[in-house]
């Protein structure tokens, strides 16, 4: 973080979401015992999201303060999708997604499994059989270290419950 | 003698010396490797540790610790990417001397001043934290809920790009910290009648999705970073040059301890200190400073491993982080039972004077670690990102499971790693998070006992703080860390310039 900050594509429309956010907060904060007293529940609930709502606007009107995105709205999103959420952001918060939804399904072994060989074919883009080396040698380790040494437990999985 | 005992205890247990060494090893290579930072480190390991005896978790943190804050001065040397922020000074001066084929040396000073400076916060630890504790128990609600303001206040203010974006950051923390049922009337607070929430907020699952996921999906930016090899000849430092050097790093330690111990600045802002001390005191250096000082590579590195026993002073005796990373072992702790403040002195004296012995062991085990095995370094920080970041995304995932065996902990974990990648991304810094999920409850509490002390009136509140010396300079503190944020103090300071530039023609 150096150097002036220029205004990064979607930086307004965060901005923005941070303070209507923060509002929403504010309003839940004030539901919890409102003003009833000065050391109810709700009393610091409330000055942590008026700091929020205070903080956001200040640089929410920064952040409009400063000369407009130009062009139609659709370059603009293009301009936007390119630099802070290019496809290959988008593909591994997907794989990361399943991988978390599919856990508690398949098991801690298979879902790595299927995710390590998905997302390191994804970003390494060599070999489908180096990359599925690379994934057993990954998991072994993982596995040994995890289950063996530390004896953490690992989710095991409703489909294939005892096989792994 | 309970007191050597203590200390002694890893020294003499196989199997804490171990973890004590492996924590080292691991810290030193996940520090130096771009990408994986001590925090992120420590937020994953202490997870695993859940189950443990506390012992061994203490050994194996403080190890990764120690390690780990050296760590980054490896790559900053070899391939100019500071591994950890505390190793960005340590870059401006050890890759040039890297580029003129002395990383062996380079790499040998940092590691014997970083042990030097790692003694001396320690010895600081040793020596204050006990005064400090005695003194702390004096201390009254409002004045914790002063130190966890300031803390916070100077986390958000030194990190990031404005304060705004700072005391945001600090706010939402807070408020995660919030969530569930409220500890002193078991109202609920940001429930929404469900009762997943009335438990709160999972932090562990917070501190691995910001500091784990939001950080890999950082990272994959920049996916392709050229490997540069540097010839590496002799790395122990011959004696004259480590002669030389040795009063400007125990200055630069000095100040490295000064600045890990207050509540909010850690390894970081102690290396930028001590750079510029070395700057400054260095009439004439042999190299120019930006062309491979040696003043510029010893100063930070020095400071920075000071800072690590600095940070240990507010943690074990106020209960207060004094970084993103001693907020996380104050979690780690938390889950371990135990409640770090200056009552963990009295009660469990044994406690603090066994992480004094691990702090040295590890030390020591830096030395080792430091001086040798480089090849099979230079290799393994080679390692691809695309690689490692699946790797990381599972050992996160891991990690938030292991805590409760509870899924829904992992969904937590990504909702909080998509949330921090924007906020990184747009210019927050995640650290204040999680320093406000810390120190939140505490505050919260601190701030109701005082409030009704005060019997609920605003007045009477207000001028309780000016009725004890310790209240009155914490409160001047703040107050004037705050208005050190406003437009009003920059004018203010230019005015005192301005008379001073005529009063000096």
């Amino acid at each position: 973080m150096s150097g002036k900050p220029t205004r990064r594509p979607g930086e307004r429309a965060f901005a923005v979401a941070l303070l209507a956010f923060s509002l929403v907060a504010f309003w839940q904060a004030f539901d919890i015992s409102g003003f009833q007293g000065l050391s109810t529940a709700g009393m610091f609930p409330m000055l942590a999201s008026g700091t929020m709502v205070v903080a956001s606007a200040l640089f929410t009107a920064k952040a409009l303060a400063g000369p407009g995105g130009t062009g139609a709205l659709s370059t603009r999103l293009a301009h936007f999708q390119a630099a802070i959420l290019p496809y290959r952001h988008v593909l591994m918060i997907a794989l990361i997604l399943a991988y978390v939804l599919l856990m508690p399904w398949l098991g801690f072994v298979v879902a790595s499994a299927l995710f390590l060989f998905a997302s390191i074919q994804l970003l390494w883009r060599r070999k489908p059989l180096i990359t599925l080396a690379v994934t057993v040698l990954a998991l072994v380790v993982i596995h040994f270290i995890f289950r063996v040494v530390f004896q953490v437990v690992l989710p095991q999985g409703d489909l294939l419950r005892g096989m792994f | 003698m309970d007191i050597l005992a203590n200390f002694a205890m890893s020294w003499l247990d196989p199997w804490l010396l171990l973890l004590t060494a492996a924590g080292t090893f691991a810290g030193i290579y996940i520090g130096a490797i771009p990408g994986l930072s001590v925090t992120m480190a420590v937020s994953i390991l202490i997870s695993f540790t859940f189950a443990w005896p506390v012992n061994d978790a203490l050994a194996l943190i403080a190890g990764i610790f120690m390690g780990g804050v050296y760590g980054g001065s490896r790559t900053a040397i070899l391939l100019n990417i500071p591994g950890a922020p505390s190793a960005i000074a340590t870059a401006i001066e050890g890759y040039p001397m890297a580029k003129r084929g002395e990383a062996g040396e380079a790499i040998g000073l940092t590691t014997v001043m970083s042990v030097f400076g790692g003694f001396v916060g320690i010895a600081a630890l040793a020596l204050f934290a006990p005064v400090i504790s005695d003194f702390a128990i004096m201390f009254q609600s409002r004045d914790y809920l002063l130190l966890g303001l300031i803390g916070i206040l100077l986390v958000g203010t030194l990190s990031g790009e404005s304060f705004a974006k700072g005391a945001f950051a600090g706010a939402l923390g807070v408020l995660i910290g919030m969530v569930g049922l409220d500890p002193m009337t078991a109202e609920g607070r940001f429930t929404f009648g469900s009762i997943t929430l009335m438990g709160g907020v999972p932090y562990v699952a917070a501190m691995i999705g910001f500091f784990g996921v939001a950080e890999a999906l950082v990272q994959l930016h920049s996916l392709d970073l050229p490997a540069i090899r540097q010839k590496i000849d002799r790395i122990i430092p011959r004696f004259s040059s480590v002669k030389r050097y040795f009063w400007l790093a125990m200055r630069a330690s000095g100040i490295g301890t000064i600045i890990g111990a207050l509540p909010g600045t850690g390894g970081d802002i102690a290396a930028l200190l001590a750079y510029d001390h070395a700057k400054r005191s260095t009439k004439n250096p042999e190299v120019p400073f930006g062309e491979g000082a040696r003043e510029g590579l010893v100063a930070p590195e020095a400071a920075n491993n000071a800072a690590v026993g600095g940070a240990f002073i507010p943690m074990l005796t106020l209960g207060i982080p004094g970084d993103a990373v001693t907020a996380v072992i104050i979690g780690a702790l938390f889950i371990h039972g135990l409640k770090p403040g200056p009552l963990m002195l009295v009660e469990t004296p044994h406690l603090f004077w066994f992480t004094v012995g691990n702090l040295v062991l590890a030390n020591i085990f830096l030395l080792i670690f430091g001086l040798t095995g480089i090849k099979v370094f230079t290799k393994i920080v080679q390692c691809p990102k695309a690689i490692l970041i699946p790797l990381i995304i599972v050992l996160s995932a891991v990690g938030t499971y292991a805590i409760q065996n509870n899924p829904v902990h992992i969904y937590w974990m990504l909702g909080f790693g998509v949330l921090g990648y924007f906020m990184k991304t747009y210019g927050f810094e995640v650290g204040p998070v999680i320093l406000g999920v810390i120190l939140g409850p505490m505050m919260d509490s601190n701030y109701r006992r005082a409030m009704i002390a005060a019997q609920d009136d605003i007045g009477v509140f207000l001028m309780d703080f000016t009725r004890h010396p310790i209240s009155a300079v914490l409160a001047i503190l703040f107050l004037t860390m705050l208005l050190s944020q406003t437009p009003i103090w920059r004018k203010l300071r230019q005015a005192i310039q301005a008379r001073s530039r005529i009063n000096q023609p």
